[in-house]
């Protein structure tokens, strides 16, 4: 206890795991509600974008991982391989065959959207789709998996909480979804497809997506928010450890990173913008547009955040034990 | 040493149904009242087992406590509690700490373990250390090497006042035995539901928050590189 054992490696990589996954999930989700992307051009767009991002982070993640290695670091590279000569119950082990899975399935995904004139009618669709099926399961076992690895352990108060795989996933979902508005945002203005290209229907179902997307991270941050108050709520309800773990954000050292640098950056800021330009069109149907600079700016205060959130959990979690002897 | 017909959990019918009854069952009794604090275990560990600088397999804590003249001071050996439960084997990816079915002795098998470090985070008795030489995790396995000999770990060998008494608790003729039938015993953080296999007699359970309780004066020396209590 009180000796930090997991670094910067385990907490870039439970970031961009979760990123990557939840945006192969967001892409998934979007590409098969829209009928395959044949209801709405934009659609398919967002879920190409998504699914060109979901395995660059996680495989970076995932690389970053081994420099945690004990093994690794004794200059013994493929010990690792330990790890799939065997299953067991451990979150690592299910986690670490999820993963590879993943990998594997999103790669192929992002494959049959890679070719830049990809659309819903060519000849990868069928296969596009099935793959999407397999991603949507997959992506939220990766996101989740995350939490369940640090809650698994009755010894660290902080982590023990069945509320922080929830947490996982929901940053993980809204770290996704940032990260394909984002990258969107950055590849139209570097000059690919723009958006005010499309013709008609197009543009329409462009702004249309755009809105879905914003709309639902908009709803994923006040889960979000939810999630860390009876995170907390339960937490300072409890006596022993978990009380005791729980006040190194309720002041403690981690105090001041968690609050400005999760909760206000993460969270409060983005999400007011959001409803800023989501609750027009949500409550009285009025059109959606967003300057493309504050959109920017939210989805990266949203992924600030959720990078934030790992650190401040993965570092807790370690700075707190058991009390007592 | 338990009647099955005693469990009635489900749990514990499952687990009757899955683990073959281990043969032996070795424990560690530690009589507190029985030691000086000389630190003799901590040093024939360290060489018995060549554990790496920095790092221990088994220390000696000094609790000091109260206010001149009315004072005291004991002494807590530690080292890994050899758990019927433990949160070290459940987490493991790769298979490499184990239980031994033969003895439930926790082991681990240094070829396999990759040193992903979960198990140090997920013993509730920091008991467990990286051994920068071999990558692997390492910690006490009641000197494995040499009781399969049938000769007593080198912590037991070495106490000069027979503090530690090492043995097969399912063997009601061994010392270990007959210590834990007619004395009252503890466990270290019970509450974490490890089920340790390292019992005391007579040890000091304060710390900081039994004295910011009690107003009493506690003062704990780890005397190993992590200075506060872990
Ligand atoms: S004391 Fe720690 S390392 Fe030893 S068996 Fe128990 S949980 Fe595992
Ligand atoms: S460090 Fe080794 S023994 Fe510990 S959990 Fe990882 S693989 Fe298992
Ligand atoms: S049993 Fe062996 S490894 Fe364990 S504390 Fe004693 S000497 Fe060290």
């Amino acid at each position: 206890m009180l000796e930090i054992h997991w670094g910067l490696p385990v907490i870039i990589y439970l970031f961009l795991g979760g990123l990557g996954a939840g945006a192969g999930v967001v892409s998934a989700s979007v590409f098969l509600r829209s009928h395959a992307g044949d209801a709405s051009e934009g659609a398919f767009d967002i879920a190409r974008w998504g699914a060109l991002i979901a395995p660059i982070p996680v495989i970076a993640g995932t690389g970053a991982l081994v420099f945690e290695l004990g093994s690794f670091a004794v200059g013994d590279m493929f010990r690792w391989i330990n790890l799939f000569l065997t299953i067991n119950l451990s979150p690592m082990s299910l986690g670490s065959w999820f993963l590879a899975l993943f990998i594997g399935v999103s790669l192929c995904y992002a494959y049959t959207f890679l070719k830049s004139d990809a659309h819903s009618g060519d000849k990868h669709q069928a296969f596009r789709k099935m793959l999407a099926w397999v991603m949507v399961p997959l992506g939220i076992g990766v996101a989740l998996y995350t939490g369940i690895l640090l809650g698994a352990m009755p010894a660290r108060p902080f982590w023990n909480s069945p509320i922080l795989a929830m947490l996982f996933l929901i940053s993980a979902l809204s770290t996704g979804v940032a990260s394909i508005l984002l990258v969107r945002c950055v590849a139209h203005a570097l000059g690919h497809k723009k958006a005010d290209e499309y013709t008609g229907e197009g543009a329409q179902g462009t702004e249309e997506s755009k809105y879905i997307l914003a709309a639902t991270d908009m709803l994923l941050i006040s889960f979000e928010v939810l999630v860390v108050f009876l995170f907390i709520m339960y937490a300072h309800l409890t006596i022993g450890g978990v009380e005791n773990a729980i006040d190194v954000i309720l002041g403690g050292s981690l105090t001041s990173l968690f609050w400005f640098g999760f909760v206000v950056i993460g969270l409060i800021i983005p999400i007011l913008i959001e409803m800023k330009y989501v609750l027009p069109r949500l409550l009285r149907q009025e059109h959606y547009s967003i300057p493309h600079a504050v959109e920017l700016a939210a989805c990266m205060l949203v992924i600030v955040g959720g990078f934030m959130l790992r650190y401040v959990v993965v570092i807790a979690g370690q700075l707190t034990g058991p009390v007592g002897i | 040493m338990k009647d099955p017909a005693t469990q009635v959990s489900r749990r514990g019918l499952m687990k009757n149904l899955i683990a073959t009854d281990r043969p032996k069952r070795y424990a560690m009794v530690i009589d507190t009242r029985r030691c000086i604090g000389c630190q003799a275990c901590t040093v024939a560990c360290k060489s018995e087992n060549d554990v790496p600088l920095g790092e221990s397999r088994s220390w000696v804590e000094t609790i000091e406590k109260g206010n001149f003249p009315d004072v005291g001071r004991s002494f807590l050996p530690r080292l890994c509690n050899q758990c019927e439960k433990p949160g070290c084997v459940s987490v493991c990816p790769t298979g490499a700490t184990y239980t031994r079915k033969e003895d439930g002795v926790v082991a681990i098998n240094k070829e396999i373990c990759i040193g992903c470090k979960y198990c140090i985070l997920a013993c509730p008795y920091g008991v467990r250390y990286l051994d920068p030489k071999t990558g692997s995790v390492d910690k006490c396995d009641f000197c494995l090497h040499r009781i399969e000999k049938g000769v007593v770990p080198a912590c037991v060998n070495t106490c000069q006042g027979a503090a530690r008494i090492f043995g097969d608790i399912n063997d009601p003729s061994s010392a270990a035995a007959k210590m834990l039938e007619t004395n009252s015993v503890s466990v270290l953080r019970h509450e974490m539901g490890t089920e340790p296999m390292v019992f005391y007699i007579g040890a000091d359970h304060s710390d900081e928050r039994y004295a910011e309780r009690t107003g009493v004066y506690v003062r704990v020396e780890t005397h190993r590189r992590q200075q506060k209590r872990v």
